[in-house]
């Protein structure tokens, strides 16, 4: 009796502190969860997130499915770098608990294919209809898929895009830059070192630095690899664009460039350090959130502006879920994963500011809701273009982005640019002919 | 009495000799012997961990590309040599003048070596991010003070020029106190005497230092170098941390390079045989030192 | 700087100025010399707490505080960050992780360590000295990736025994190194004597050998205890997402979300802390055992 009592009683707490009575009830019709089924209740399962906009954003979302599922989701969190040595590390040993990570398909992907480490979901994909995997742009699932074998569900999409600073601009009288040249005279004019203030910020770090930095070498015509798989950075092409990247930010970014990615960069312009940033578009949403952001209100978003050779801006499939080949979850695994990105929960996603890999949630008013006005038009646009890989496309990326991410530092900290770029030639076309 | 003590050492010897130290032995061999000659074993290989692909067998290729064929390992080499020549030598000045400093009573002894064993125990992990924040560039505390001071601010970290040199001050922050405290103890055990009779002689106090405290505290001058110097060769923590070998590769040290062709790019075979040449350069260090002691270090 | 302190260091340790009565002028000179002296002292523990006094103070600003370095001491502190710490990142996991992994690598390290120690000192096995003193130069890098290798073939990559196995590799080795000459000084005869009175070897260790060498594995624990707690090569590779110790934690807190430097410095007080208490009060074994082995012929 004095046992029921007490149990009623948590029952009640447990329901207050939940929020309401009502909302528990309402979970049936929750459209987020809809089809999600209970089956594998009780079932643990152990994710690896990388520290991203989407990590984030689905965190808001577990709890909904871990009541509707009964599944219970243990997530780890790790900066992309030392995630993937994580992954590697896990992987290689077959020791990693982890049963579905988010992994880089343009940076682990190849890798872990061809290694055997993740599990081939083509099974998993083909048999869903209601999911739908049609409903993911081709390019997204090109990028998650070698000979049939499908490594991973897309879950980011990223292109390159210009960040700017709107009340700074207008003060000035000026527009968004169209061309990489105007980017290089407004980065000078607003660049005011004196008072701390900087023409630019983009990452200059050597490898971090390697994907923003491709978009810049397609602008300018130039490419990683050849056709026939031989280095491709002994065009001048290439070495204007090194040439471009590096004077750009010796001389108007901040002090301390060759040291920065996302992270840091991010961090000078929320500070209201800079003029212009240059990165990814999936970051609008730190730079909006006025928790984090000073210029939370006054930024002001642009398309990447156009080389010698059109504006050619990476558009990329950034991340992806992934399974371990060794899991012992596998379908409590993929439960999630289908949740994850099915189309509520991508809408969702896009709302809360992450763009999906779904055309019919770009094709929905609700997909582009959440995002400010000017901010969709340059995605969409953005989005229609572009180039599909932000580095080389090998096995060991890792590598190859330390190889050719060398002459970026050079060019920022003002040495000899084409040296370097010879230099960097050279051990690329060594390193290809090894990865394999 | 004679009998029972030679007895007690020979034919017991042999059975509790071993019942003594098996243990060890056992986790000698399986942690320490055994990883040394994997790692052998795999220089001669080239293996990236896959479960699909088995090592290769390629002879000592990878020696001869890691000697012949790899900037970034010479570079490497090089680099780690002037971090530990640098930090060491100026450990060593530091540290013997901190050491003659605290040398002899004074009020708050205790205290003062408290606070001066604080660097060398705290997790390097940590005070590694304390520096970095100090040297950041635009919020940090050194360019706040070179700033206030009209002094134009500097990189640090930021800079190819200027990273090796933030690193030597962090490891010289870090491991003077070690420097000091051994050449304290040093200082403590040497005789009275000598000091007496030079004293009686009419020496004053820099040639009593020059003549009988230097040559007297050398064999634990060259102890204390050596010990630095091996750890001051594998140096990982702190670099790992602030820079990661970078900006550019122009702090990336032997560890750091080793740690990346290991764990980063997976290259283990060539990754072993990089170690390999590490491990033999750390070797003939440390026994060199042995030599130098040996033959210089006794008086 | 030597040549100022060295003749000086001499002089005020000498017993002619200590003890005998001197000159006015002598002493004038003498006092101005000890007041240099102590100015000089503060100024190296100046520098050498600053970096960690600097940790602390920043650990309570907040990031505005931080970034605008107009105000370098004041500010309004706030214990946010500590409270960010532990509510985001699961710190009392990884504390435990980190007490966990130390202790019990610690204790193995005793009781394989010292037995050999012993064995080594009375009965001259001394090739295993050797090796275990070997283990502290080759490179921790060197054994990563066999090990790497043996704990996944094991399935016991991740987990706690391959960190306490792999910090024992930085404990055995110390203790070795402390306790060998420690054993080596004690004398002989009282446990000859206990082995006359009928104990066997083993009972004269235990009994005999041990007592007596207390302050000497106080100081191989203590600093093994230190260094396993320090350690973040081995616990980078082979620490999994739950045995994760503190320095791999803050590690990966430092690119967490943009770079959050209060956040990052409490997490790095909440590291350093437990090192620093056991510091305070153990200060002396500290010493003897950084210095262990250095001043000896």
């Amino acid at each position: 009796m004095r046992k029921l009592r007490i149990f009623t009683l948590a029952v009640v707490l447990v329901f207050c502190m939940s929020g309401s009575f009502a909302l528990i009830q309402a979970q049936d019709d929750n459209p987020l969860v809809a089809g999600v089924s209970d089956e594998f209740a009780g079932t643990e399962v152990r994710l690896i997130f990388a520290n991203h906009p989407w990590n984030n954003a689905i965190q808001r979302l577990l709890p909904q499915f871990e009541e509707a599922s009964g599944i219970i989701l243990r997530v780890e969190s790790y900066f992309e770098d030392q995630l993937s040595q994580r992954l590697q590390i896990g992987l290689t040993s077959g020791a990693s608990q982890a049963d579905a990570f988010m992994f880089r398909p343009l940076q682990e992907g190849k890798l872990f294919a061809s290694n055997g480490w993740v599990m081939d979901l083509n099974g998993f994909v083909g048999g869903e209809e209601e999911w739908n995997w049609e409903d993911f742009q081709q390019a997204a699932r090109d990028t998650v898929t070698a000979e049939d074998f499908v490594y991973g569900v897309p879950v980011v999409t990223e292109r390159e895009m210009l960040y700017y600073r709107s009340d700074i601009f207008e003060e000035n009288g000026i527009e968004p830059p169209e061309t990489l040249e105007e980017l290089e005279q407004i980065a000078a004019q607003l660049n005011n070192p004196d008072e701390e203030f900087y023409g630019v910020v983009i990452r200059g770090r050597r490898s971090p630095a390697v994907t923003q930095f491709s978009s810049f070498l397609y602008s300018f015509g130039g490419t990683w690899l050849t056709d026939d798989g031989q280095s491709a950075l002994d065009t001048p092409e290439a070495l204007a664009a090194y040439d471009y990247y590096g004077n750009l930010l010796r001389n108007y970014a901040p002090p301390g460039t060759v040291n920065m990615s996302w992270p840091e960069a991010l961090a000078i312009f929320q500070q209201g350090q800079a003029a212009m940033w240059i990165d990814a578009d999936v970051f609008y949403a730190n730079v909006i959130d006025s928790t984090q952001s000073v210029v939370a209100d006054t930024v002001g978003f642009a398309p990447f502006p156009a080389g010698p050779a059109g504006a050619n801006q990476y558009n990329i499939t950034s991340w992806a879920l992934g399974m371990n080949a060794g899991s012992q979850n596998q379908d409590a695994a993929w439960e999630f994963i289908k949740w994850a990105t099915s189309q509520p929960v991508v809408t969702e996603l896009q709302t809360l500011g992450t763009p999906g890999a779904r055309q019919s949630v770009w094709d929905s008013p609700e997909g582009l809701s959440g995002f400010p006005a000017d901010y969709a038009e340059v995605v969409q646009i953005q989005s229609a273009r572009g180039v599909g890989y932000d580095r080389p496309l090998v096995i060991r990326v890792g590598e190859a982005r330390d190889i050719v991410g060398a002459p970026i530092v050079t060019g920022i900290e003002g040495g000899d640019v084409a040296a370097a770029l010879a230099e960097a030639h050279s051990a690329f076309n060594a390193f290809l002919e090894s990865d394999g | 009495m004679a009998v029972v003590k030679s007895s007690s050492s020979t034919s017991a010897g042999l059975y509790t000799r071993w019942f003594f130290v098996l243990p060890a032995v056992i986790f000698v061999l399986i942690m320490i012997v055994f990883p040394v000659l994997y790692t052998l074993y795999l220089s001669l290989h080239t293996w990236s961990g896959s479960a699909i692909r088995p090592p290769d067998f390629i002879g000592l290729g990878n020696y001869q590309t890691l000697l012949t064929n790899d900037p970034r390992f010479g570079d490497a080499l090089i680099r780690t040599l002037q971090f530990t020549l640098a930090a060491v030598i100026v450990e060593l000045l530091l540290g013997l003048a901190i050491a003659l400093l605290i040398h002899g009573p004074f009020l708050g002894r205790g205290f003062v070596r408290t606070m001066i064993l604080l660097p060398m125990v705290a997790t390097p992990v940590a005070i590694a991010m304390a520096w970095l924040l100090m040297f950041e560039p635009t919020i940090g505390l050194f360019n706040g003070i070179l700033r206030s001071l009209n002094l134009p601010p500097q990189l640090w970290l930021g800079s190819r020029d200027q990273a090796m040199g933030s690193l030597i001050l962090v490891d010289v922050w870090q491991w003077t106190p070690m420097m000091a405290l051994i050449l304290l103890a040093g200082l403590t055990s040497l005789p009275e005497e000598p000091f007496e009779a030079a004293r009686v002689d009419g020496a004053n106090g820099w040639q009593r230092f020059l003549y009988l405290t230097l040559p007297l505290l050398l064999p634990t001058m060259i102890t204390a170098v050596l010990l630095r110097s091996i750890d001051a060769l594998k140096t990982f923590d702190i670099i790992y941390t602030m820079t990661r070998g970078g900006p550019g590769f122009s702090t990336e040290t032997i560890n750091i390079y080793g740690y990346v062709q290991s764990f980063e790019y997976f290259r283990l075979g060539s990754a072993s045989s990089l170690l390999v040449v590490f491990f033999a350069i750390v070797l003939g260090i440390s026994l060199l030192f042995v030599q130098i002691r040996k033959r210089w270090g006794t008086i | 700087m030597t040549d100022i302190t060295g003749p000086d260091r001499v002089e005020t340790s000498s017993p002619t100025l200590r003890t005998g009565t001197t000159p006015h002028s002598r002493s004038l000179r003498a006092t101005s010399l000890r007041v240099l002296r102590y100015i000089i002292i503060a100024l190296v523990v100046i520098i050498f707490a600053f970096p960690i006094a600097w940790m602390l103070l920043s650990s309570f600003k907040t990031q505005i505080d931080i970034t605008t370095n107009d105000n370098l001491f004041v500010f309004t502190p706030t214990l946010q960050n500590y409270q960010n710490v532990f509510q985001q990142q699961n710190y009392l996991q990884y504390l435990f992780n980190s007490f966990l992994v130390a202790a019990v690598s610690t204790l193995f390290s005793l009781i394989l360590g010292l037995p050999a120690a012993y064995g080594i000192a009375r009965f001259r096995a001394h090739w295993l000295g050797l090796v275990l003193l070997t283990a502290r130069i080759i490179p921790g890098i060197t054994f990563l990736v066999p090990w790497y290798i043996i704990f996944g073939q094991l399935r016991l990559l991740g987990s706690y025994w391959a960190l306490i196995l792999s910090h024992m590799l930085v404990g055995l080795p110390f203790i070795a190194w402390v306790m060998i000459p420690f054993f080596e000084s004690l004398p002989q005869e009282l446990e000859e004597s206990a082995r006359i009175d009928g104990a066997s070897t083993f009972g004269a260790f235990i009994r005999i050998a041990l007592p007596l060498a207390v302050p000497g594995i106080a100081t191989a624990s203590i600093m093994s205890f230190i260094f396993s707690w320090n350690n973040f090569m081995f616990s980078l590779v082979l620490a999994g997402d739950d045995t994760r110790t503190l320095p791999i934690a803050i590690f990966n807190f430092l690119s967490y979300s943009s770079v959050d430097w209060g956040g990052l410095m409490a997490a790095a007080v909440v590291i350093t802390l437990p090192v620093l208490i056991i510091t305070l009060f153990v200060q002396r074994y500290i010493v003897a055992g950084l210095t262990a082995g250095a001043t000896k012929g």
